[in-house]
């Protein structure tokens, strides 16, 4: 029997805008697929082990709690790089993105960040805060919401086209970055539960990578909460 | 002299707008402000001015506290009315203050207080006392993180504060290692209702804030408020003041070995009631005083209402969007309510003070609570009702017990016709309001005449 395996990582740290949600949304749209999921929750000195993991997912939290993070994960930079080489998927929301980068400049001090990408990320003087319409590919638009303190320069590499709302910085209209399947998102909180198309779009390729079937089902809460969102805020 | 002529306008200001008949607690002070924006540093102030700020249960805390100053015969100025921003404290201040010796007149100043906003209502070291209830995710949009919460408070006070925490939360617990002036904590013991580990894992404090290790929680009582140590530097709660045996079959709490009444049988009436019983302490008031306020006057709580539905019960529980621990009270009310229940959830708009709807905060509410038996529907209203569907099957609901009101005004023929059981609202102020004119006025018959 396949399962897919998922780790949620900073579960306690990273974890600081409903975005357990995303974990819930992956889960429960494998298993309407049929398919089993495990989650192993991650952390502080825990033994990480990337390799063994489908999906590994990282959210936003507090800039004590990134800082805490990135002081953890640097021992492990060498194997995200491998994982990411492999064309697996690492998806990261919120200000989680800015680990990945070159260097996170916040209250004053540079920190390093993992160095696996060029961008950096720089504290803006106001938090930038609203929602967001973006789009990605030919799917529908991606809905979200933005709570951040940085913005990010020097990425070529985006993962949306910023339709309304924020992008990575005030002269960019992209937001976001893509490398292989790295995909990572300013936009916080239940990202994949609120864009159903778009967690389905990310199901549908790993199943068919591993030669399963995928069935389209939209008759679901999430499919409806999303076309009321863009019926009232965006049409 | 100018100082007056401000009083005085506030005060006429106030008497038009109630002859107008409008709502008189905030709207004054905006304008006479404009005259004077320091105008808060020169009013002269009671030997007594208490704050109560935190996330949740400022309300509670700050009314029964009132309660116990005024039957014991201080004069307290409070706001009654919960408004806890500048323009209604001001309002609150200027009207109560001597137009002759600008002087407020009272005994003790006692203020609900917003966290973001103690800064811009004191600018120099008025509280001489400022309880901190918790500290948690809310309002996002405008707080951003519990952190920046925290800086906000710490950074609004002098050492001249005497600070009243809450020991059981890690994050308020955080002020013990900043604060130099006077600190006196307030906490729970372990109770029967404790729980050894967090129902999901969103947890504010999960690590030191000294040495940034993973914290051990012996039990947490809800949320994040627990009994936390660091095995790593020995950072643990440390408790002045410990509410025992809380009991909520019989609504009691012991206190310094004395039986304590709990004016609701929730566990945070605990807390609030803990709270208030300290900061009388702390003023002076004798024990026997204090046991007598609570235990034999007994003050009636706020946010609760109740109506009736034909012979059903309808309790409505006020939650504030945006805040898990307001969510967590309201869901642990229902939860202990051991008959057959309905339950009605959903907003139109996540904030009244912004636009913004952001919906992370639906997935830091421990819904799964709502996962029992004795559930017999709950009914999903509001704009965003598909997003709480959503939500409570991601919880594990089953979804038959799921209905979805596109109509609000349909609501009380689909509770008749789809439901039994007690109905519990646990919705927003927006929500609040439209729930209980459609209740009221199927109570008074309008319904039935045509």
């Amino acid at each position: 029997m396949m399962k897919i395996k998922i780790a949620h990582l900073y579960y306690d740290l990273l974890n600081l805008y409903g975005e357990q949600g995303n974990i819930l949304a992956l889960t429960n749209a494998f298993n309407k697929q049929k398919i089993n999921v495990t989650v192993d929750l991650l952390s502080i000195e825990d033994n990480k082990k990337f390799n063994k993991y489908d999906i590994i997912y990282i959210g936003s939290g507090s800039e004590e709690n990134l800082l805490l993070a990135l002081n953890d994960l640097k021992k492990d930079t060498q194997e995200i790089k491998e994982y990411i080489k492999k064309d697996k998927y690492f998806i990261s929301t919120g200000n989680s993105k800015d680990l990945f980068g070159k260097f996170i400049q916040i209250n004053n001090s540079k920190y390093k960040a993992l160095n696996i990408f060029d961008y950096y990320s720089k504290q803006n003087p106001v938090r930038i805060v609203g929602e967001s319409i973006m789009g990605f590919k030919d799917l529908p638009p991606i809905v979200g919401f933005q709570n951040r303190a940085c913005v990010m320069q020097n990425n070529y590499n985006h993962l949306f086209s910023v339709i309304n709302g924020y992008a990575d910085n005030y002269k960019s209209s992209y937001e976001g970055y893509r490398e292989n399947n790295f995909l990572a998102t300013y936009l916080i909180g239940p990202l994949l539960i609120r864009n159903p198309h778009f967690t389905d779009y990310i199901v549908k390729d790993i199943l068919i990578k591993k030669k399963i079937k995928f069935k389209e089902i939209t008759d679901t809460y999430e499919y409806k909460a999303y076309q009321e969102y863009i019926n009232n805020f965006y049409e | 002299m100018k100082l007056r002529i401000i009083i005085l306008l506030n005060k006429l200001i106030t008497l038009v707008c109630r002859l107008l008949g409008r709502n008189a607690s905030v709207f004054p002070a905006s304008l006479v402000l404009k005259l004077d924006n320091n105008i808060l540093e020169k009013i002269k102030y009671p030997k007594y001015v208490i704050g109560i700020t935190g996330s949740s249960g400022k309300g509670s805390t700050t009314s029964l506290i009132a309660h116990i100053l005024k039957e014991n015969n201080y004069k307290v100025v409070w706001n009654k009315s919960g408004s806890n921003l500048l323009n209604g404290i001001a309002t609150l201040i200027l009207n109560n203050s001597s137009i002759l010796t600008t002087k407020i007149k009272a005994d003790i100043l006692l203020l609900e207080l917003d966290e973001s906003f103690i800064r811009e209502i004191f600018k120099k070291s008025t509280l001489t006392h400022l309880i901190v209830t918790n500290i948690t995710r809310d309002q996002p949009a405008r707080n951003s993180t519990p952190e920046s919460i925290f800086n906000k408070i710490l950074t609004s006070i002098t050492n001249d504060t005497h600070l009243i925490l809450n020991g059981d939360d890690s994050l308020v617990n955080q002020m013990t290692l900043k604060h130099k002036g006077k600190i006196t904590t307030y906490g729970l013991d372990k109770t029967i209702y404790s729980i050894n580990t967090p129902i999901s894992n969103n947890i504010d404090a999960a690590y030191c804030p000294v040495c940034n290790k993973k914290l051990n929680y012996r039990f947490y009582h809800y949320g994040h408020l627990g009994n936390y140590k660091c095995y790593n530097c020995n950072y643990q709660r440390k408790l002045d003041y410990k509410g025992k045996k809380v009991n909520l079959n019989f609504s009691e709490i012991i206190i310094d070995n004395n039986k304590v009444h709990l004016n609701t049988n929730v566990l945070f009436a605990a807390y609030y009631t803990l709270a208030a019983y300290t900061l009388c302490k702390i003023i002076g008031l004798k024990e026997e005083y204090i046991l007598k306020s609570l235990n034999e006057n007994i003050s009636k709580p706020k946010r609760m209402q109740n109506l009736k539905l034909d012979n059903r019960e309808v309790i409505m529980l006020e939650s504030k969007n945006e805040n898990n621990l307001s969510y967590l009270q309201s869901l642990n009310i229902i939860n202990q309510y051991e008959n057959n229940k309905t339950i009605i959830l959903g907003f139109n708009n996540v904030s009244r003070r912004y636009k913004y709807n952001d919906l992370s905060w639906l997935y830091d509410i421990d819904f799964n609570i709502l996962n029992t038996d004795n559930i017999d529907r709950i009914f999903c209203i509001g704009r965003f009702r598909f997003d709480i569907a959503a939500r409570l099957i991601n919880s594990g609901l089953n979804e038959n017990k799921i209905i979805l009101v596109n109509d609000i005004n349909n609501i009380i023929d689909m509770l008749k016709e789809n439901s039994t059981g007690t109905i519990f609202t646990m919705v927003c102020f927006d929500m609040t309001e439209i729930l209980k004119n459609l209740f009221l006025k199927e109570e008074n018959g309008e319904n039935d005449e045509n």
